[in-house]
């Protein structure tokens, strides 16, 4: 009963609306209305921070709540339920919902055993979520709270990351962070840190502060650098740094093919991946789940994890164990062209106590591939998919973190892209079974150090189906590994010769700032690419200096031609890229 | 690997680089053309419109037109083409240029004592003119949806919006009328087209094309297909006019914003680049800073007549013909610098001892009637000459006495006044 008062006292500061809560379980359930959609996301925040809560199913609505448009949209998966729910499909001892990173990882985890799997994606292509949106970090842990989930899964998913980018040969890179300590980092404590013993404070005091905290945490091996050691290691770091800590975990990688590479290894042993599939409702016994019903029929099953990034909460419902609400948080990133890469080394952040709301934890990282990051931003959308960037959150990134690095050319963005972060009111990530259904397993909650932690959340996710009944037999036919697609950028000329005299296409550059062949875009396309931006994430190509201008009509005639359909039906992500043929006339 | 050996390696079969190879072969070096794509004419292929050659010829031709006399003379000449050749690498190998390209016959090894860079532009893209929203399917730059239209037979949408109110945006907006795009705008920052006047009455106002001056996209809207997008009125600064914002309806943006040097590779290569032109910084004869690698045409920054791309190019061939010869350079170059009303400049520099005249390229930034195109040293005026009118969306040519720069070794200053 203690939960619910403080639950309600919560509730009280909000007089002026008739806001009421129920509690089962642990989660808590708030009904009425607010005016605003910050009031919306602050009172499931403060909710959310009250201890004992295991989650916020956040049912108020706010002024402007788009309350037809939810509305279209269940009836519109009543409808594509009732027409396939009588089609079954297969039958699996485990159905992934979700194809990012935390999907085809649980994915490929469970590949290790003699299972019948399948992982359902609603888009074309796996990786077309938070997953291929997003810093590319491979974060040490020395920042989520010592008594997270996050904390614990992170530090261990990123000791995992070597031996995952061994297996499965995607591009990773050690390359640590640094994070500035500048007279800006605790401005506003300013007035209480008069004259000289600021500085003192900044250069003596806080770096060990937060070598502590890495400690705390789990993270050793910190250091702290100062004076000219820190120009040696970063030449273009902010001059008035004071000083910095080095964090020689961080790394980067490309997440989408990370994403990738795991999705087809789990393919190679025996996952049955189902793009273009949306899950849309469940068949259920009592509190089981015997089948997953999609567009495509129904998925009959024994367990089902649901990894849908910001839709896992509207798949717990409709599974019937709405246990959180997801209140996406949007994190725009600008990108800049390779010829920027060698200004920046490490992943930089300027540490700003305490963090600015809209930015917090953003700041500047190298890519795999030599470009560079600047970002994220971090917003409240109401909307899931809103991944629209306000041009003035380009200029507040450009502006904010110009202070990290002494020189930049900054005029060189070649591209701004945004992600939505599946956020939950507890801020933690949330890998339990379902409290309400027998055999379903949320994986939800997984916003940023999602990436990082992937490899550590798929064996914890493994080892919770086991508790909840899922006999694992190892298969001994496993292959752990997975072949990159070659890429002539990497290779020298003889190998580039060699391939080309067995197959010509290895000398035709389709993608000039790239340098991708069509031997290579043929190749993606066998290995499952079915759309021009899952060209593009599987080979680079379009994702340079033209963003696509010279080559994306022949990167589309070549998908028109592998696939069998007219240029003008091939696909973007999701929608055809043209429309249709021209009359003729000025011929 | 395929080994090449010339006198001269040009790099880019546009019109520029055709030009470059087919002078040279007339001076009597030997050449090779390096070409990317499938064929030979680059930018002009898609280019099935007239206007070509007007000043090179007396007539307008089209794109193709202008393009195969040049390639019917690389014929006659016998100069080697390769296409669907690109060009991967640069190096400078005890005094010779060493070429590494890739192509469907094998990895080629090209060796040269010089080369000419004829890479042409690429077009701007909506990031760089910081166009908020999303990115579905439907955002298209013009000169791809010039391409797709005229080599492909295929739409880009049904609702068309053209960002940019240039000769290529005009274009293309006349093109899309014809083929059969059911709804059509074009909006642009400036308050009346930016392009050539002839191409503003045969493409816009004899079709009755609808346009939107002073009018910029601020965010592109849709899901997964194009929905619209966010207009919003500028003042004279471009800046936008709060409260002005207009959602318009259309499944396709397509930006005609301009276009920038294919200068990578070159700077890659350690070639300094102009950060106004974006492309590399030239002597009088367009050679880069990099001894005998030359670069002509749209590289050095886009002309608005093929013609003097092309003469760029005429140029530059005596520039490598006076390197490969051995003959002197200037101990210290002469500057060349863009006044105040003067947007951008190429040549940069006079280099070379003794030669022709100094062919200048200029845009201006202001919009003058009757105005002088001045050309001072410290000493003052030493040289003018007199339009009818200067506007930033027409590129001067000024043809300067070498005599009267080189009695100003300091430098000269060019302006419009
Ligand atoms: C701007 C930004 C920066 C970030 N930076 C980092 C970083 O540097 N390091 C780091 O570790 N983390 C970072 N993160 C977090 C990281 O991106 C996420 O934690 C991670 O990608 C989550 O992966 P996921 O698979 O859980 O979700 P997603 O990638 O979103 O995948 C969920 C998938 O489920 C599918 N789906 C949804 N509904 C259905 C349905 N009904 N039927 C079928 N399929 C469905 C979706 O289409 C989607 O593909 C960042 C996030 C953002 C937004
Ligand atoms: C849409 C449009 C309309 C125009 N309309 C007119 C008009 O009406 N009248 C007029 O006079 N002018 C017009 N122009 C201008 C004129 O076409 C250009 O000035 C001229 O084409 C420039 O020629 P170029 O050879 O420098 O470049 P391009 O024609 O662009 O040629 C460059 C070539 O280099 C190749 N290349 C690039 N990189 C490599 C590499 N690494 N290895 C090998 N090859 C490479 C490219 O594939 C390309 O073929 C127009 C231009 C455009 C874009």
């Amino acid at each position: 009963m203690g939960l619910e008062k403080k639950v309600r006292k919560v509730l009280e500061r909000y007089s002026g609306y008739n806001l009421s809560c129920e509690i089962r379980d642990g989660v808590v359930f708030l009904y009425g209305r607010v005016r605003s959609y910050e009031e919306w996301v602050e009172i499931g925040l403060e909710v959310g921070r009250i201890k004992g809560v295991e989650g916020v199913v956040n049912k108020i609505v706010w002024d402007g709540y788009p309350a037809e448009k939810v509305r279209e949209r269940e009836e519109r998966r009543r409808r594509i339920f009732e027409e396939n729910k009588g089609r079954v499909v297969g039958s699996y001892d485990v159905v992934v919902i979700g194809g990012g990173v935390t999907g085809t990882a649980i994915a490929r985890e469970l590949s290790r055993y003699q299972l019948r799997i399948a992982l359902l994606e609603k888009a074309p292509d796996v990786a077309t979520g938070a997953t291929k949106a997003n810093n590319g970090m491979i974060h040490a842990g020395v920042e989520p709270p010592r008594s997270t989930l996050k904390r614990k899964l992170n530090v261990k998913g990123c000791r995992m990351y070597e031996r995952w980018a061994r297996e499965l040969n995607f591009k990773y890179k050690r390359v640590g962070s640094l994070w500035l300590i500048t007279p800006r980092t605790l401005e506003k404590y300013r007035r209480f840190l008069p004259g000289p013993l600021y500085t003192l404070v900044l250069k003596y005091v806080l770096p060990y502060i937060v070598v502590l905290k890495g400690i705390i945490n789990g993270v050793r091996g910190l250091r702290v650098v100062r004076g000219r050691k820190i120009f040696e290691m970063e030449p273009y770091a902010a001059r008035d740094a004071l000083a910095a800590v080095y964090v020689p975990w961080t790394a980067i990688v490309d997440p989408y093919e990370v994403a990738v590479a795991l999705a087809e290894n789990a393919a190679a042993n025996g996952v049955e991946i189902f793009t273009s599939t949306e899950v849309v409702g469940f068949l259920k016994e009592g509190d089981t789940i015997k089948g997953v019903v999609t567009n495509r029929g129904v998925f009959l099953c024994r367990y089902v994890v649901n990894a849908a990034g910001v839709y896992a909460d509207e798949i717990a419902e409709m599974a019937g164990s709405p246990e959180y609400t997801i209140h996406p948080r949007k994190g725009v990133l600008v990108l800049f062209h390779r010829s920027t890469g060698s200004y920046v080394r490490h992943c930089l952040a300027e540490i700003i106590l305490p963090p600015p709301p809209r930015t917090k934890g953003g700041g500047i990282n190298p890519t795999p591939h030599g470009n560079v990051m600047w970002g994220p931003t971090a917003v409240e959308v109401p909307d899931k998919e809103d991944v629209s960037v306000d041009p003035e959150e380009v200029q507040l990134v450009l502006a904010k973190y110009s202070t990290i690095l002494s020189e930049f050319p900054r005029d060189r963005v070649i591209r701004y892209f945004a992600g939505v972060r599946a956020a939950t009111f507890t801020e933690d990530f949330v890998i339990r079974p379902a409290k309400w259904v027998r055999n379903l397993l949320h994986v939800a909650g997984i916003q940023s150090p999602g990436l990082a932690s992937a490899p550590a959340i798929a064996e914890y996710a493994v080892q919770k189906l086991r508790e909840m009944g899922l006999e694992l037999r190892e298969k001994p036919s496993f292959n752990p590994f997975r072949e990159p697609i070659p890429s002539l950028r990497d290779m020298e000329p003889e190998q580039a010769e060699e391939l080309i005299r067995r197959d010509s296409r290895w000398g035709h550059v389709v993608c000039e700032c790239e340098l991708v062949t069509e031997a290579e875009i043929v190749e993606a396309i066998r290995r499952g690419a079915r759309t021009v931006d899952a060209v593009k994430r599987r080979t680079r190509a379009g994702m340079g200096e033209c963003q696509g201008g010279r080559c994306l009509i022949k990167v589309a005639m070549i998908l028109s031609r592998e696939l069998g359909v007219p240029l003008p039906a091939v696909l973007k992500e999701e929608a055809p890229l043209f429309d249709g043929y021209v009359r003729g006339e000025a011929w | 690997m395929i080994e090449v050996g010339k006198d001269v390696v040009v790099v880019g079969g546009g019109p520029s680089g055709l030009a470059a190879a087919v002078r040279l072969a007339e001076l009597g070096y030997s050449a090779a053309v390096v070409e990317s794509g499938d064929e030979l004419g680059g930018i002009l292929i898609q280019c099935i419109h007239d206007g070509f050659g007007t000043k090179l010829f007396g007539k307008a031709l089209s794109g193709p037109e202008f393009a195969s006399s040049f390639i019917e003379r690389l014929g006659e000449l016998g100069v080697e083409a390769w296409t669907r050749t690109h060009v991967v690498r640069v190096r400078l190998e005890g005094g010779s240029w060493v070429l590494t390209a890739v192509s469907p016959r094998g990895v080629l090894r090209f060796k040269s004592r010089a080369v000419v860079y004829a890479t042409g532009c690429r077009e701007r893209t909506p990031f760089e003119i910081r166009v908020g929203g999303t990115r579905p399917a439907g955002v298209y730059t013009a000169g791809l949806v010039q391409r797709l239209v005229n080599l492909y037979g295929v739409l880009p949408g049904r609702r068309v919006l053209i960002v940019g109110g240039g000769d290529v945006g005009m274009i293309v907006a006349r093109h899309l009328h014809l083929e059969g795009v059911e709804e059509l705008l074009v909006v642009f920052p400036e308050p009346w087209f930016a392009g050539l006047p002839r191409n503003v009455q045969q493409c816009i106002l004899d079709f009755g094309i609808p346009f939107r001056p002073r009018t910029i996209v601020k965010e592109i809207v849709g899901k997964e297909r194009v929905e619209g997008a966010v207009l919003v009125r500028v003042d004279e600064k471009w800046q936008p006019i709060k409260g002005t914002e207009e959602f318009y309806p259309c499944d396709a943006v397509v930006f005609s914003v301009g276009l920038v040097p294919n200068a990578s590779q070159l700077e890659e290569l350690g070639a300094e680049i102009d950060p106004r032109t974006r492309g590399p910084v030239v002597n009088e004869y367009f050679e880069t800073s990099l001894r005998g690698v030359f670069a002509v045409g749209n590289l050095l920054t886009p002309f608005d007549y093929v013609d003097d791309a092309v003469e760029t190019a005429f140029i530059a061939a005596e520039g490598v013909s006076k390197h490969l010869s051995g003959e002197a350079r200037r101990d210290k170059p002469i500057p060349l610098r863009p006044g105040p009303n003067v947007r951008l400049l190429v040549p940069h520099r006079v280099e070379w001892a003794s030669g022709r005249d100094v062919t200048l390229f200029l845009r201006p930034s202001v919009e003058r009637e009757n105005p002088r195109i001045s050309v001072r040293s410290s000493g003052g005026e030493l040289y003018h000459t007199r339009r009818r009118y200067a506007r930033p969306s027409l590129m001067e040519r000024v043809e300067l006495p070498r005599g009267l720069v080189e009695s100003s070794p300091e430098g000269v200053v060019v302006d419009v006044e």
